[in-house]
Order: C-alpha cells, then structure tokens, then sequence
C-alpha cells in the first residue's frame, strides 16, 4: 500500500551513529527517537534491572543539564519524552513543535557524550528508590503481578538472557554503586551502538547540519559485545503454583516459540488474534461466551531477538478449577491442529491486522519507534508493507506449521488466592 | 573536530503556524446534533456518540446500570447474533466500542474510509435495532458482578472508589462507582435495560462527533439515510451538586500485607465552565499536573516516595473535584502525606513568575500536537459538548492562557486548593498506618473497600 510506504534516508556518522530522517509536514511537530541496543538481555543473573536503571539515571542530567532539566526544557517547549526499557533495547524519545527540533538534539548529545560528570550517589540513590516503588507499584502489590517473572525464570534455562524481568530484583536495584553505572555507561551507551530517528517537520539540510554538529565529536567506545544464544527447550513441562492476594484463580501456560520476525512469528501472532483476539475468536466463545467458565483469556505470542515464547492466561470463574480450564485450552489446540482454521477466520484476523497499521501512522513519534525498530531487527526502516505482507502471507499450512510449538512442553503456572481469602 | 559550546540551550528557530481544523455542526432530520471535523490526511473517520445518560441517572438501588446496558446494547442487533455481529465489524478492521462514565454513555467507531459506510450501518443497527435478548442480559450481569469481586485485589480501584465515595457523600449522585455495587447490579432487571434505552438513547438527548476523510455533503447524506429510523423521545438532564465543605479527616481501608499504600488527598471544587477555569489550569500545571511540577518533583525527583505523584481538577458536568493521588512505599506513607500538605500549603504563599512562564509556556506550545491524531480531536470536541463550551473555545483558547497573570494564579490557590476542608484515602496494611499516623492529629476513620465507615 502507498500510504505504508515511507520515504526516509538513512546514513551513518563517523563515531558510527545511526542517523533515519523521515519528513512529514502535516502538523508542525518533530519526534526524535534513539535507540540504544541494550537491554535487560545484556544483564547478568545477580546483576539484573541496571538497563533499566540506567534508563532513569539518563534522566538526571548531564553536564550541561542540571537535575530536573531535561523534563523541563521539553516541557517549556510544550513536547512530550520518555524513555522504556526492553529485554533487546532501550529507547528514549521526545516530540516538540518543530521549531523546538534543535533542543532535543541538544539534550540527546549531552547524555550521550557527557553522561558521567553529572553523577552523583544522590541522583542514584533518589532513582535507586524510586524504582524500587516503580517495582513495588507494578510487580509486587499489583494482583498476579508475580507471573510474568515467574514464567519467564522457569521457561527460559538459568543465565538465559530472557529469564529475569527488566525491572530486576529489589535486591540487585539496590546494590548498584556508581562504578555500576559508570561501566554500564561506557560499555553500552556509544554512539556506534544507537541509531536516531527523526520523523516529523524539518529541513533536511538544516537538519543534517545539526546532526553533525551535536553528535559529531561523541568518542565511539568500541563495541559492545554481542550476546550469543540457542533455542531454548524445555525437557518435559513444568507446573508452578504460586499464592497471591487474589479472589479468583488464574492459568498460564506458555510454550517456546519464535523470535521476532521468525518465520513463524507473524503465523503466531495471527493464531493469538484467532484465539483470544475477539469475541467470537476461539477460546473467548468457547470460555467465556458460552460456558462461562472464565472471566477473561488472553493469548499472546511475544518475541525478541534472543527468543520468544506464546503464553495461554484464562481466569477462572468463582468456584471453576483450573484443571477444567486447561483442558479446554489444550482441546481447542488440538482441534487447531487436526482442522486448521477457516478462510473467515483468517481473513477476519487479517483485515484486522491491516486497519490497524494505518490507524498507527497518526502519531509521528509511534511513527518514528516503529521505523527505529524496523531498523533495529530487519535494517531496513521502510519495512511496514514488508511487515503487513508476512501477515497476508499467512495460510493455513504456515498455520500448521506453527501450531507444531504447541507439541513440545509447557510451563503451567497456576496463581491461586492465599490460603482463608478462597472465595 | 568541531568543538561547540554545550553550554548554551539552543533557542527556537521562527514560530510555528498551525491552523485549528474547523469545526462544522449540522442538525440531522432527526433533531441529533452533529459536530464534523475534516481530516483528510489518511483514509479514516473517527465516530463518537455521546449520550446524555451515564451514572449519574443511575437509579438508587440500581448502580451499574449505564454500565450493564453498555455492555448488554451491541449484544446482538437486526439480523445478526450477538457473536455475528462482533464478526461483522471485525471483518471490516472497524474498532466499535461502547462504555459509559459518570456522565455519558459513549459509542466509539473507528474505520478506514473505504468500510465507512458498511460499518455506519452496523452502528445505526445497534442503535435503533438491538435485541437486549435474555441470555446476553444475564451473561453480562455475571460478567459484571465477577469483575466487581476482581477489584477488591485492585489497590488502586479501591482508593478510588472510596475517594469518590467518601468526597461526594452518599446523597450525591457521583459518589457511586459507574460500574455500581455487587447488590445493586444483581438488582438490575432486563426491564430496567429497556427502561434505559427509552429514556436515554435518542437522538435530541445524544451528540455524534465525527473526524476524517469524507466530505459534508457524502457524510449529512449517509448520515440521514442510516440513522432515518432513530426517532427523537426526550432529553435527560439531572441537576448541580451542591458543595459542601468536609473537615479534614483520614479515611482507611486495610489492605493486609500490601507492600505500598494507595493516598488520595482532595476537595470538592468548582465546575469546568466556571470563570476561573485558565487559572485553575495553570496552577495545578504548577502544582502537580506534569511530571515538572512541585508534587512529583518533590515526592519522586527529592524524596524517593513514589514512582510518581500527581494532582488534577476533576470535571464532571455537574461538579467537580481536586485530587492528589500517589502510592507509596507503605514505610513512607505518613511521610508522604506530610509533604503533600506542605505542597497544598506552599502553594498558598505564593507562585514565583517563572513557574507561571514556564506553564503558559508549556500548555500554549503544546497546543497543536492536542490535533495529532482523529481520535485526539474527537475527545476534544467531547469535552467541549460535555461542559457546554462556546463553539470558538478552541479558537480563543492560547490567548486565554495567555491573560492569566500572577494574581490570577494566586487567587486561584487561595480560592481552589482547600488544604484544611481536604479528606485523606489510605488503602494499605492497617495495622502499619495507624502506627505511623498516631501523632497525627487528625481523625482517622475505617471504612470498607466502599468506603462505608465500619461500625
């Protein structure tokens, strides 16, 4: 489709910087957009959330911008920024009136170059306790907010680098010194390891002049080393239950599937929405529609780099055992794989697939993430027919070949109300 | 090597030039109210229908009922079952939603534009043809009361629940969760279903916003031809809340073992369309309506308390509140709560000129990424029918801001933020907050998760 093909150019400064400029004139805004190809997958175990550590300590100024100024600057232009951290990456972006374009690559240099005169212990031991509350808030005093870490220590073997969550453990979050976060710096935050986008309304010429002159003289620190790591299988399924302050009981079953852009990763995806994605989908009508045994079921596929994994979650309804829920999720993969699935259902699924791109072109800084993970995982940034193309490629023979994921073993985990809360 | 100097921030290059998309309004034969914004940029229109009937006409033993019927209406409608017609507008890549809130029960239509009108059909099919079929009535009423069991582990659902309970006091209508009680919700007739639709869902009580790539003429034209069968009955209105002044007073519901505490600290407040409403936008861009702001710098950026901490005017179209809400690290609660109320105190003695430069600043360059997106425009547009807003509103709004000086702010803090008339929501461990609040002084008092007091 045309409107799914983007004009972009792309090029490479001397300290090995990634530069993607993409140009839009409908409104006037610009986004900038950087990629750093770290993430927690390069942690290791006993030294885990210090990616996303390190994401807050980017934050806290550098050394032409004191503490608190990097939000503010953005702010008084009237923008919008954030940072995120994944297993693979760790972005950080910003969108301002184009006029404001130079302040942000004013501030993106700075951290980049200068990170580390502007350390102090108390900016870390301030962030240190604030992520801890971040984990607090969103792991342990959030109902079932345990299971994402739960199956992932389980599914993955021990030192895979997809096996401890991004926000780490309390326990390492609170151990981190400046020497940690140094290290962290130098090894992973060169400019030869980001790529920048700039989506939005500039000049080209201007704008490149810019680029230049912020980001030239930012010392490349060598490489960071690349992780390296198998597929991972599980010998035989594991059964976890865990305690929660919980009223109703919930499954996980999650299963070893493809990375991102695999062969079978768009088929997965497909199979989720055919699962779980509407209220006819298959185990929705079944679970929740028509028995009325669960409250909710989701079906995911997600993948990264360094692997991925498919995950079943159904909550049960009061009084409904888990066991019962389980089986009818294993019978409808089983019916997947004896009859595959029906013309509607994929075209349905596909349309979906398709008004949602287009509905995702109206913000420029989603924009200009989706063109920098295009970037990241394919190398070639203008990938969105590319991308929508492997879903329309999906048949119902790639789905059979995907659903062979299904065969292998599976981690169960079960959360369960803490004993005297049982309803 | 080209050395440049860092130390100087780079200052904006001209001004920009946006233009706001115009606003057209037309009236349907029907007597529904239209709002058309022309976007042409991509293939899609965004659609809402706002109707006058949320919570707030909720019956007194039947809350939860907008909701239940917001859930029940697109259970099936004309020829086709509930499962079929979900499939109908999946097949098409149409998003169609429907919810209610406090003061409006919503329909949502997202579409590419080449499916506009198939899906136009679909709508004005669930809106003139449901069926409200037994079966789906009861279904959903499960689904409901399940969901409400689920938000007891919901810390933070909690908290609001009883905030709204406890600052609107029991005879007001938006004291009550839009999604009602367990009992309440049990107590909801298929009758009451069709009783809602009779009273509320019309065309002269509903306004239908629509943003994207079509022309008036196709659009008036479609619009008539599909929405002919929905005839006008009634508008619905309800009235004002009063204020009404509380005294200072902690309110806590135990959450045994939670790791963190859930704090709400508020007021009542004035309307949305009240005059003072720039100012009051100003000073809580100052006190705590972005990440910059003196709340969450001090609670987050100095202290470490929280992951963040915010405060809002809340606009309802009847009443309004003012909210600081965080949650903590349960140790450091009552510290929290200490520098909340030094934050609603220091604001009283004063803002410095540059806070006031930097959040006029901050809304007025804001402005144009507010029209990103169909649906951003859309929810604007919202607002303005909601809270009865001047057509130009929009137009006017920068040099609104833009008048707002000093004193007007000033004013506004003494006027607005009500530190000793504010009542504190604790939800966490119990026994772990009574400890840290005994030398206190102020009152505290145990409520359910509701927020009824225990006896």
């Amino acid at each position: 489709m045309d409107i799914l093909n983007i004009d972009y150019e792309k090029y490479k400064l001397t300290n090995g910087l990634e530069v993607i400029l993409y140009k839009d004139k409908s409104l006037p805004l610009a986004a900038a957009n950087i990629w750093y190809k770290v993430g927690s997958a390069n942690e290791i175990k006993g030294k885990t959330g210090i990616a996303h550590l390190f994401e807050h300590m980017m934050f806290q100024g550098s050394e032409n911008i004191p503490k608190e100024m990097h939000f503010k600057y953005i702010q008084e232009a009237g923008g919008s920024l954030n940072g995120s951290t994944s297993f693979d990456r760790t972005n950080y972006f910003e969108k301002v009136p184009s006029n404001f374009l130079e302040l942000v690559l004013w501030l993106e240099s700075d951290r980049m170059g200068s990170f580390i005169p502007a350390l102090t212990q108390e900016k870390l031991d301030n962030q240190k306790s604030v992520v801890s509350n971040e984990r607090l808030e969103r792991y342990d005093n959030q109902p079932y907010g345990l299971a994402w870490e739960l199956i992932i220590s389980n599914l993955f073997p021990e030192g895979h680098p997809y096996s401890w969550s991004t926000i780490g453990s309390l326990e390492d979050i609170s151990s981190y010194t400046l020497d940690d976060v140094k290290s962290f710096f130098k090894t992973y935050y060169s400019p030869s390891n980001a790529a920048l986008v700039i989506a939005g309304d500039f000049d080209t010429g201007k704008t490149k002049e810019l680029v230049e002159k912020y980001f030239v003289d930012i010392k490349a620190n060598g490489n960071a080393k690349q992780l390296k790591t198998g597929a991972s299988k599980l010998k035989e399924n594991i059964f976890l239950a865990h305690e929660d302050n919980v009223q109703l009981e919930r499954i996980y079953l999650s299963w070893h599937s493809d990375i991102a852009y695999g062969d079978d990763d768009s088929s997965l995806d497909i199979l989720s929405d055919i699962l779980t994605g509407s209220k006819s989908s298959r185990l929705y009508k079944n679970l929740v529609y028509e028995k009325e045994i669960a409250q909710d079921v989701t079906a995911f596929q997600f993948s990264g780099r360094h692997g991925g994994f498919f995950t079943i979650t159904a909550t049960a309804k009061p009084g409904i055992k888990l066991e019962l829920l389980k089986a009818e999720i294993l019978k409808e993969l089983d019916e997947l794989k004896n009859n595959g699935i029906t013309e509607k259902e994929l075209l349905k699924s596909k349309n979906g697939i398709k008004s949602n791109f287009i509905y995702s072109l109206q913000n420029i800084d989603s924009l200009a993430d989706q063109i920098n993970s295009y970037n990241f995982f394919l190398k070639e940034p203008n990938s969105f027919n590319f991308d929508l193309k492997r879903y329309e490629e999906v048949d119902n023979e790639k789905i059979k070949a995907a659903l062979r994921y299904f065969s292998n073993p599976f981690v169960e985990l079960h959360i369960v109300p803490k004993n005297g809360n049982e309803k | 090597m080209n050395l440049i100097d860092r130390t100087q921030k780079p200052q904006p290059k001209g001004e920009i030039s946006f233009s706001l998309p115009e606003i057209q309004k037309f009236r349907l034969e029907n007597g529904l109210n239209v709002y058309f914004i022309k976007k042409n940029k991509f293939p899609i229109l965004q659609v809402n229908l706002l109707i006058n009937g949320g919570s707030v006409f909720d019956p007194k033993d039947r809350y939860g009922l907008s909701n239940l019927f917001s859930m029940v209406i697109d259970e099936g409608a004309g020829d086709f079952d509930s499962l079929q017609l979900s499939d109908e507008f999946d097949s098409l890549g149409t998003h169609f939603s429907v919810s209610s809130s406090e003061d409006n029960l919503y329909f949502s239509l997202q579409t590419l534009e080449e499916n506009f009108e198939k899906s136009l059909d679909l709508f004005s099919t669930v809106i003139t043809k449901p069926h409200l079929e037994e079966k789906d009535f009861h279904r959903e009423r499960r689904k409901i009361i399940t969901r409400i069991l689920q938000m007891q582990d919901e810390p933070d659902e909690i908290a609001d629940m009883v905030y709204q309970f406890r600052i609107y006091g029991k005879t007001n209508p938006y004291a009550f969760p839009v999604i009602g009680y367990e009992n309440t919700v049990k107590d909801i007739s298929k009758d009451d279903i069709k009783g809602y639709r009779d009273n509320y869902l019309h065309p002269d009580n509903s306004t239908l916003i629509i943003v994207g790539d079509i022309t008036r003429e196709k659009l008036e034209d479609k619009l008539n031809s599909y929405l002919r069968d929905w005839k006008p009955g009634k508008a619905s209105s309800n009235a004002d809340s009063p204020y009404t002044a509380q005294r200072k007073k902690i309110y806590l519901a135990d959450k045994k073992d939670s790791v963190q505490s859930e704090i709400r600290i508020g007021h009542l407040s004035t309307k949305r369309n009240d005059a003072d409403y720039f100012s009051k936008l100003l000073l809580n861009t100052i006190l705590g309506g972005q990440f910059t702001s003196r709340i969450n710098l001090n609670l987050r950026e100095r202290k470490g308390y929280t992951y963040g901490a915010h405060s809002r005017f809340n606009y309802f179209k009847n009443s309004a509140d003012f909210c600081v809400s965080t949650s903590v690290g349960i140790e450091n609660t009552a510290n929290a709560v200490h520098e909340i109320f030094n934050e609603l105190n220091g604001i009283q003695e004063g803002i410095k000129p540059e806070e006031l430069e930097f959040a006029k600043s901050s809304i007025i360059r804001k402005f144009p990424s507010n029209f990103e997106t169909n649906k951003q425009i859309a929810s604007n547009i919202i607002g303005m029918v909601i809270h009865s807003l001047p057509d130009n509103y929009f137009n006017n709004y920068i040099e609104e801001i833009k008048s707002i000086e000093m004193d007007n702010v000033n004013s506004a803090a003494e006027k607005y933020i009500k530190p000793n008339e504010s009542i504190i929501i604790l939800v966490g461990d119990k026994a772990k907050l009574i400890e840290q609040f005994k030398n206190f002084d102020i009152e505290t008092i145990e409520t359910d998760i509701k927020g009824e007091l225990k006896s």
